[in-house]
């Protein structure tokens, strides 16, 4: 269709080109014609007249090639007067239908607005954060690595490993298939500044990792070798602390800062674009070097693949790299290699993507919402459209006008959209929960505006041209003669389809809020087997190297305890290594005294938790059956076990008494089971039951260990805590957390995707909502006459505002039916999302139906007073 | 007789003046043009077409085709408001100008010294 037009569009301008040429030859010959005429009447013989005439002309070859090149010129420039002029008053004249029809021209650009703002917000935070997390250079090749337990891990928790120096060193010379390699780890320190200590995160990082990243120290330089870098206690600052501490002073190369109790020595400013490549990652404020040939670090990876390889090929080098490594040191290689780039590794990631999906659903809506305005409209103008082509105006020229109204609505829509898009990216953010930091790197992105513009944009031409098409094509006498339009049955059932169309997705979409804002409902009020409120944590963060020894940091832990007690409003303390949110494994095999023992490869991740006698007490949970420990001793190996895990092996039967024992290289001795504790979910609700064994065992010294207090009321601890921390150990500083902030924050993100999920499908329905109303709206236009004939012959009003309705939610429903059928299926998308609803939840595909009547009903209120409203007499006089 | 080439500029006036009476065609300008200025304007004829695009161009004279005494089609032309308002004042501009260069002219002459005058 474009193309035809354009080939006619260039047959046009040939033949105006070969016109205007003619046009001047056929003027030159006339003006010779009637100059050797005169001369012949003064009395010059006819040869010699027309000679004449032509000197009087000019050279007759140079003059027509100068008179063609000024015709030329003027038929360019008229045309483009003609054709601004033109537009001018096509635009002129579109902005004062629109203008007419405000309501139609408001409801259309806010259609426009919505789906383009919300698609845009959206996408552009899956674009930024999942799509585009790095910015270093060749960053479609940048990838993370992890190692992973290779088997064994079924405890639902996803575990990564952080390589150890010695690997990474292996990894960097043995593996091809990356073409660099940069390790890097993070820490908490404390910054000196005047009088008062600052908590810094830093990073130690390779010289080459600003390379890697594509950046350059802003001032100074960057190290020239780790080890070097070590010796000399050399650190760069990054831009935002060289900043906002030190006043961006150049004059800070060469100067000392003291970090935690050591002094290092400023070489250099690295910019504030760089980042780490894990997202959500803090930003570091200092950088200091990182020894790979010091064997007590373990570091995270970020690698570039060399270009033709892939994640799979990287993973096996890795590995046979890692296996190399352990058989040298007679150890054995438990773990894989993870390769992946890092917008894989989101914790966010499947939230973002189902809201990702949502808006696909809206735009789609907005789409057909769009779609069906224009064809309303162009329904409504055929008289108008009839009037002007009988009046003379060009089928072209009224095509043209249509298609300017379209764009204008699209560029006023997809620009407010694009405003409205990025303000409420702003607002997402602004409402994300600090759990979430990832969201952070999120910012509007050009490739997603466009594309979502584009979409936008072309429905509403498309369509718009596409009713202009129909318009056009019904003849003018018969549009002019009847002003019923009886013959747009054909184009109302187009728009009832549309109808149905935004009906259905709608549905889907209140189906999948329905089901989120129930599953965040059971969040809230789920029984987490333990009480949050008034329980915190305590731990030590230590800003001098570590404790000497577990010993030692439990020997600091329970001088604490016992001091603790005489903190106001505690209530009770205990030690354990696995406080809430935390988690610890031994990893080996689970066997169990009289039953067949797993084969000896079969090493999995068992949950441990050391704990102190009175645990349970201090978390307030159940035991199910069975005791507390009534002897702490290691030589009476006693062991607590958990409901789940219980249930699973001795079905029925008490495991009480029953032994168990973990071997891996060697074989612990077997302990004997006291009690059966019940599940508390420490780390905030998880959908699955937890059948994975989780050993309570005394003996609670390990390098997690921590204190874990219960209050009465809000008490303020920190500061007395603080204080009594520093009276057993100046060198020690304490963190004070509350569980059930903790516990909060774990139902932040399902509770931020409910709410705008919930958004998107508020406005979805509103739109499907707009959309029906225009279509009842339309019905009972085209109906009035008979409407008015039915009132005359004294059919009852009720009987008319029934017919309607019923219209009005026969559509509705057709699209709950289609929606409801698709959501069956697509509510796979949604499913890991959801606690203690089933994907195929009756409830909520329930509460959909109803949702969707209500809204149609609303759609139907002002279209049935309009039928009620209808006065027979002028109804049936109006033809 | 001499015959005085068309100072540049004016030529698009006294077009404009041709037509501000009636629409011609090109011929009929020309020998307006011969018979209003006694044939002494020296003018190459097709410089009046070149003219005559021009202001056409300009939007101050527009073109249509219509048929002569002797039934020949011929391209006529029309001045256009716009044309006859740059008429007006372009006229009003030349009259004032030609009077103040002619006033200054005839002026000096008389101010001449003797021996340069004879």
């Amino acid at each position: 269709m474009i193309r035809a037009g354009i080939r006619r569009a260039l047959s046009l301008a040939l033949r105006r080109r070969d016109r205007w040429e003619r046009e001047v030859e056929e003027e030159i010959k006339l003006h010779l014609a009637l100059r050797a005429e005169q001369l012949v009447d003064q009395g010059r013989s006819p040869d010699d007249a027309y000679a004449e005439a032509v000197r009087r002309f000019g050279a007759l070859t140079e003059s027509r090639a100068r008179l063609l090149e000024a015709a030329r010129h003027r038929e360019a420039r008229m045309q483009r007067t003609e054709y601004l002029s033109d537009l001018r008053q096509d635009v002129t004249f579109a902005l004062r239908t629109l203008r007419r029809d405000k309501g139609w021209t408001t409801v259309t650009i806010l259609t426009l607005t919505l789906g383009i703002a919300a698609a845009t917000a959206v996408f552009s935070a899956v674009s930024s954060v999942l799509l585009h997390p790095v910015t270093y250079p060749g960053a479609d090749r940048v990838v993370l690595v992890y190692q992973q337990p290779a088997k064994g891990n079924n405890t639902g928790i996803n575990v990564t490993i952080a390589p150890p120096a010695s690997l990474v060193r292996a990894w960097k010379t043995g593996v091809h298939a990356l073409e660099a390699i940069e390790a890097f780890a993070q820490s908490d320190l404390k910054l000196r500044t005047t009088g008062d200590w600052l908590d810094v995160h830093a990073t130690r990082i390779e010289p080459s990792f600003p390379s890697f990243a594509g950046v350059r120290p802003v001032i100074g330089r960057m190290f020239t070798s780790s080890e070097t870098a070590t010796n000399k206690r050399e650190v760069l600052l990054a831009e935002g602390l060289w900043r906002s501490r030190f006043g961006a002073d150049p004059g800070i190369i060469g100067r000392a800062i003291t970090l935690d109790d050591s002094t290092y020595s400023v070489i250099g400013v690295l910019p504030a674009s760089l980042r780490l490549p894990r997202v959500g990652s803090s930003t570091p404020d200092v950088w200091l070097p990182l020894d790979l040939s010091d064997d007590r670090y373990g570091t995270s990876v970020v690698a570039r693949l060399r270009p033709g390889f892939d994640a799979a090929r990287a993973t096996v080098e890795l590995d046979s790299v890692f296996a190399r490594v352990s058989a040298a040191h007679g150890e054995k290689a438990d773990f894989r290699a993870l390769v992946a780039p890092p917008g894989r590794q989101v914790s966010f990631r499947d939230s973002l993507m189902l809201l990702g999906y949502a808006v696909a659903l809206v735009l789609l809506v907005a789409c057909a919402n769009v779609a069906h305005l224009m064809l309303a409209r162009s329904d409504s103008r055929r008289r108008e459209l009839a009037i002007r082509t009988a009046l003379g105006a060009g089928q072209s020229r009224v095509f043209r006008q249509l298609l300017t109204e379209s764009v204008l609505l699209a560029f006023a829509g997809g620009a407010l959209g694009v405003l409205a898009g990025w303000i409420g990216l702003r607002a997402i953010l602004a409402a994300s929960p600090t759990s979430l930091p990832a969201l952070t790197l999120a910012h509007v992105d050009y490739t997603t505006l466009g594309a979502a513009l584009a979409v936008t944009i072309a429905t509403s031409i498309v369509f718009g041209v596409l009713g202009a098409i129909h318009a056009g094509r019904d003849s003018t006498n018969e549009a002019l003669k009847s002003s019923t339009q009886r013959s747009t049955t054909g184009r109302g059932r187009v728009r009832q389809i549309l109808v149905v169309t935004e009906m259905a997705l709608s549905a889907m979409l209140v189906v999948g809020a329905s089901m989120l804002v129930r599953s965040v409902a059971n969040l809230q009020h789920a029984n987490l087997g333990f009480e949050p409120s008034g329980l915190y944590t305590i731990r030590p963060s230590v800003p001098r190297g570590t404790f000497r020894d577990n010993a030692a940091r439990g020997a600091f832990l329970r001088a604490l305890e016992t001091r603790l007690a005489s903190v106001p409003g505690v209530t009770s303390v205990t030690m354990t290594s696995a406080p809430p949110g935390w988690w610890t494994f031994v990893i080996g095999r689970l066997e169990i005294e009289g039953r067949p023992a797993p084969p000896p490869t079969s090493t999995e991740f068992i949950r441990v938790n050391r704990i102190q006698h009175g645990y349970f007490g201090v978390m307030r949970q159940g035991m199910v059956a069975g005791s507390e420990f009534t002897d702490t001793t290691d030589a009476a190996g006693q062991v607590i076990i958990n409901a789940g895990f219980a249930k699973k092996q001795w079905r029925g039967e008490s495991p009480i008494g029953k032994r168990i024992r973990v071997a891996h290289e060697g074989t612990e001795p077997w302990r004997t089971i006291v009690g059966v504790a019940a599940e508390a979910a420490t780390g905030g609700p998880v959908s699955q039951e937890a059948t994975a064994a989780l050993l309570y065992s005394a003996a609670p010294d390990s390098v997690t260990a921590a204190l874990l207090v219960r209050t009465q009321g809000t008490a303020d601890l920190l500061q007395p805590v603080q204080a009594l921390a520093h009276a057993i150990d100046p060198g020690v500083t304490v963190k004070v957390l509350s569980v059930e902030t903790g516990v909060a924050d774990a139902i932040a993100e399902p509770r931020f995707v409910m709410m705008l999920l919930t958004l998107f499908t508020a406005l979805a329905l509103a739109l499907a909502a707009i959309g029906l109303y225009g279509v009842l709206g339309y019905t009972v236009a085209q109906r009035t006459r008979e409407i008015g004939i039915r009132v005359a012959l004294g059919a009852p009003r009720a009987r008319i505002a029934r017919s309607v309705i019923v219209g009005g939610i026969a559509l509705a429903l057709s699209g709950a039916a289609v929606g409801l059928g698709i959501a069956h299926w697509g509510t796979k998308v949604i499913e890991s999302q959801l606690f203690g609803v089933a994907r195929s939840d009756s409830a909520s595909f329930f509460a959909a139906a109803i949702v969707l009547v209500v809204a149609a009903l609303l759609a139907c209120i002002v279209p049935t007073r309009r039928a009620l409203a209808v006065d027979p007499m002028t109804a049936i006089r109006a033809d | 007789m001499t015959r005085l080439p068309v100072v540049k500029g004016t030529l698009d006036l006294l077009v404009l003046r041709a037509l501000s009476w009636t629409p011609m065609h090109g011929f009929e300008i020309v020998s307006w043009l011969e018979r209003a200025g006694g044939g002494s304007l020296e003018l190459e004829d097709s410089a009046l077409y070149q003219a005559v695009y021009r202001l056409e161009e300009r939007g101050l004279l527009q073109a249509e085709w219509g048929v002569t005494e002797n039934n020949r089609r011929a391209r006529y032309y029309k001045i256009t408001p716009a044309g006859r308002t740059h008429l007006r004042a372009e006229t009003k501009n030349w009259v004032e100008y030609a009077g103040t260069v002619t006033g200054i002219l005839t002026a000096a002459k008389s101010s001449l010294p003797d021996g340069d005058a004879s």
